[in-house]
């Protein structure tokens, strides 16, 4: 019971904060194709190659708790997206990192996810114009507000159930040395 | 003698064969299947998983611990609430779940191996997408933190496991593997222990198209009215494998056969499973004819026509042209289906017919008086055909080569699965 | 499959097709804790050698494992032991048990081969327990190295049998999957079902009273012990020997478990990564693939 108070409290707290990541990454997601200043024929992500300084725009922070926060880089023609997933002990600490680096380690059909993730964040996101050419830009921006959303709600799962099967097999180990009493 | 043996893992779509390295057999030989809980036609996406993660399933827990393999796989598989799936379709892992919890009892149950202590050695279909070989290091690394990992391919390890011929004086990795299972046969080259990928054929007669090649001959004979119908295909393969061998010339055989019938029939007993009732049949004709269809396979079938001579021809004219002597100097069988008597023999004859007769052609077109040296053709039979690949793998792992070729957990841990996209090729002497 | 089995299954499977089927015989395997076993028919086709290395097996002795194999085996230890290895049991096919039902319990009994020499330390463990109770006094401190970083240690006092395990994890993510488990070892007792079951107490780095005054335990992040308390009731006669089968198997059990819910949670992560690709895809929009073809059938690309 006091467990899902407190989910609701959480969600409560949530809302806002990926409403507004919803709304700074649909505004960012103005894109075009710009090639590079600095070498002739090259077209790369400039939020990526930092070669010219002023198709940068200013990189913003969103930031929930001191623990959890978005970091947004626009540029001319891509941006980037670093999440910070809430780590709230060792546990959770490890299960973020597999899970992150499992699905970093599939980036191939992700498309736009990033094989590394930006310092200081558990895993980023790249944004180019050619992906907001090809496919719907809402539904990107929709992706990226649902896997935050779900995250969160994986690992704590992934949590208890590390939890409750350590439990059964503590008792199944135990019941077997003492079932012999009986 | 710190170091304990090497694990030989090699999974194939019929039958995974296990077991440590130095041995000439595997320890355990039995089906790829896994029988888990929940119906056997949910199975493509995550069935081990709870559809909705969080429910009823997790707060119980172990669920995925409640599974069998193997031999134990079919023998639950009549159990109410098992299913029985096969993780590996056409020699890839189709199913990493299954394939995972496959490898998870198979080193605990059966080998009884702290996977952090050893070093394994897998093996992967000829072509294997490299992404499989990432996930599979995943997994062994990851969840077995085992020490040191080696995916070989396996018509390589079948070419290893000719070494132990004595007829091999010089241990090379190229050759021309014929590899014919349960299902499917493969012809596969391979220059230095690289697989010549563009060259490979397939040929869709095998261990199965043969005991249904007898079956139908002995049902035409009128021999199996005596067998209860679920045993009959139980009693062809097992007269295929018993009897059967490759003649040299079919009009001969069936001549001699008539001349002497008892001489070469043989009698078959058998005793019906369920009943217990016993019945004999008379093995004939079927003893040579049943091989005889990788040599004329319009006995058998009516939409592939090239026999397998023929074929292995083809593939090695489709090789490059500078390992093509080294590829006809060393064909290699592997497999239950090559075990016929005489399979090598024959095949060999066959493929020196072809070879000369095109080098007479040539010499005959250039009107030269100048003739060609000849193409040697030899084909090795082994005694450890059967399985052969598992085989090599173990003469490999006891290399000391091998702990060197391995990627440790250490590199693993700095690299990623991507290290298992390198490989090197060790042991040959060439 | 939850509780491990305390029998090899490969002696078990290769001892049984041998007495249908006598033939020449020359395999190596292991089983937990480092042990090599190795089978082989030197001499005849119908006599087998089984012989077992272990890596503690100077400890064991000491603590009178020859005696206990003695019981177990008596005449079927071979005088002779196989070079490399510790111990060798001469099998006699022609001399097993010819009822199914015997033979089934005599081959078991050789797949026990490894329980048996480890369980030497816990059944003195337990006489010395009987003695003390009238003497007083602590019994020797037994230490058996079963793995390289690894060690077990039992002793005996008046009331008691404490055993003592060191556990090594060397992965950080099994540190912690371990310390979950470890703790959960330490609570389940307060489950009413198995309050009978032995206490157990873990402390990592420290490593217990007990032992403390042991040269050469290292002290370091990775290391754990895990103590378990055995009262009398948990070796009376008629269950010692099922208590011994599980607390030695202790160590696999637990490092067992702790892979197995590596690949719980790698099913899990498969399956919600195949879920957020769906909700990826979504965004793709539908690009019609009409293949171009040429008369002959091969396909065109644009370029």
């Amino acid at each position: 019971m006091v467990e899902a108070l407190g989910s609701l409290a959480m969600s409560n707290v949530l809302r806002p904060y990926l409403a507004a990541v919803r709304s700074t990454l649909t505004a960012a997601l103005t894109l075009e194709n710009f090639g590079s200043q600095v070498v002739e024929r090259h077209n790369k992500p400039e939020v990526e190659s930092a070669s010219s300084k002023e198709v940068l725009l200013n990189p913003l922070t969103i930031s929930r708790n001191e623990n959890e926060r978005v970091l947004i880089e626009p540029s001319v023609n891509s941006i980037r997206l670093s999440i910070k997933i809430k780590q709230a002990d060792e546990i959770e600490r490890i299960l973020c990192n597999k899970f992150t680096r499992f699905m970093m380690q599939r980036a191939e059909s992700f498309i736009v996810l990033r094989r590394k993730p930006v310092a200081g964040y558990d895993i980023s996101f790249l944004i180019t114009n050619t992906h907001t050419e090809t496919m719907l830009k809402h539904k990107i921006v929709d992706f990226i507000i649902q896997f935050m959303e779900e995250v969160d709600k994986e690992i704590s799962e992934m949590k208890l159930s590390l939890n409750a099967r350590a439990r059964i097999v503590a008792e199944s180990y135990l019941t077997a040395v003492s079932n012999c009493l009986t | 003698m710190s170091v304990l043996a090497p694990i030989i893992c090699d999974n194939g779509t019929g039958y995974s064969k296990v077991g440590f390295a130095g041995n000439s057999d595997p320890s355990f030989v039995f089906p790829t299947a896994i029988a888990t809980r929940g119906s056997a036609s949910q199975s493509s996406r995550a069935p081990a998983v709870p559809s909705k993660p969080g429910h009823l399933a997790s707060k119980r827990g172990v669920e995925d611990l409640d599974f069998f393999i193997g031999d134990e796989a079919l023998a639950n598989a009549k159990t109410p609430g098992y299913g029985v799936h096969y993780p590996i379709r056409h020699g890839m892992i189709d199913n990493w779940d299954h394939m995972e919890r496959y490898w998870e009892q198979t080193i605990f149950k059966y080998l009884r191996a702290e996977p952090e202590d050893h070093y394994f050695l897998l093996t992967e279909p000829p072509l294997n997408p490299p992404e499989n070989r990432e996930q599979t290091a995943e997994i062994f690394f990851e969840s077995f933190n085992i020490k040191g990992l080696y995916i070989a391919v396996q018509a390589v390890l079948a070419l290893a496991a000719s070494w132990s011929s004595n007829r091999v004086t010089d241990r090379t990795l190229t050759g021309t593997v014929i590899d014919s299972g349960d299902g499917v046969t493969h012809v596969i080259p391979c220059a230095e222990g690289y697989v010549i990928g563009s060259a490979i054929k397939h040929i869709p007669i095998a261990g199965r198209d043969i005991s249904q090649f007898v079956l139908n001959l002995m049902r035409e004979r009128g021999e199996m009215a005596q067998v209860p119908p679920e045993d009959q295909l139980r009693v062809a393969s097992k007269v295929k494998e018993n009897y059967s061998y490759v003649c040299q010339d079919i009009v001969r055989e069936f001549r001699k056969y008539d001349e002497e019938p008892y001489k070469f029939f043989e009698r078959y007993e058998g005793e019906h499973s369920v009943t217990g009732r016993k019945y004999g049949v008379d093995v004939g004709y079927e003893r040579f004819l049943a091989p005889e269809i990788f040599f004329n396979p319009e006995i058998y079938s009516s939409d592939f026509l090239t026999p397998l001579p023929q074929i292995v021809d083809d593939v090695i004219q489709q090789s490059p042209i500078d390992v093509r002597r080294g590829l006809y100097k060393n064909i290699v069988l592997s497999g239950g289906s090559t075990m016929f008597q005489h399979f090598g023999t024959r095949l060999k004859r066959d493929l020196k017919q072809l070879v000369d007769r095109r080098l007479d052609a040539s010499v005959t077109a250039s009107g030269s008086a100048q003739r060609s040296s000849g193409v040697e053709v030899d084909v090795i039979s082994h005694k450890r055909q059967r399985y052969a690949v598992w085989f090599g793998g173990s003469l490999l792992a006891s290399l000391p080569d091998f702990y060197t070729s391995c990627h440790t957990k250490a590199q693993y841990d700095e690299v990623g699965p991507s290290i298992c996209r390198r490989y090197q090729i060790f042991g040959s002497s060439t | 499959m939850i509780l491990l089995e305390p029998h090899n299954v490969i002696i078990q499977t290769t001892i049984l097709e041998k007495i249908q089927k006598p033939g020449s015989l020359d395999v190596v395997f292991v089983d937990y804790d480092n042990v090599r076993f190795h089978l082989s028919t030197p001499e005849r086709k119908t006599v087998l050698l089984l012989s077992m290395n272990i890596r503690c097996w100077d400890e064991l002795v000491q603590y009178g494992a020859l005696d206990i194999l003695r019981r177990e085996y008596g005449s079927l230890l071979a005088t002779q032991v196989e070079p490399e290895y510790n111990v060798s049991l001469e099998i006699d096919l022609e001399q097993v048990p010819t009822d199914a039902e015997s033979r089934e319990a005599f081959v078991t009994s050789l797949a026990l081969l490894k329980r048996n020499a480890l369980a030497a330390p816990f059944e003195r463990g337990f006489d010395t327990q009987k003695q003390l109770e009238s003497a007083g006094g602590q019994g020797e401190l037994m230490q058996i190295h079963y793995r390289d970083e690894e060690a077990m240690y039992i002793q005996a006092a008046p009331d008691r049998v404490t055993v003592i395990f060191s556990t090594v994890f060397r992965e950080e993510t099994d540190r912690i999957f371990g310390k979950v488990f470890l703790q959960e070892f330490v609570d389940a007792r307060r489950q009413p079902s198995i309050q009978n079951a032995p206490q157990v107490l873990y402390s990592s780095r420290d490593p217990p009273l007990e032992i403390r005054h042991v040269p050469g335990l290292r002290n370091s992040e990775e290391i754990g012990y895990v103590t378990f308390v055995l009262f009398p009731r948990h070796f009376t006669k008629s269950v010692a020997p099922s208590t011994i089968s599980h607390i030695q198997l202790f160590r696999d059990y637990l490092h067992y478990h702790i892979k197995c819910s590596k690949a719980y949670m790698h099913s899990r992560m498969r399956h919600r990564v195949t879920e957020f690709q769906k909700v990826l895809n979504r965004a793709k929009t539908e690009v019609a693939t009409t293949e171009r073809k040429t008369a002959s059938g091969r396909t065109m690309l644009s370029r």
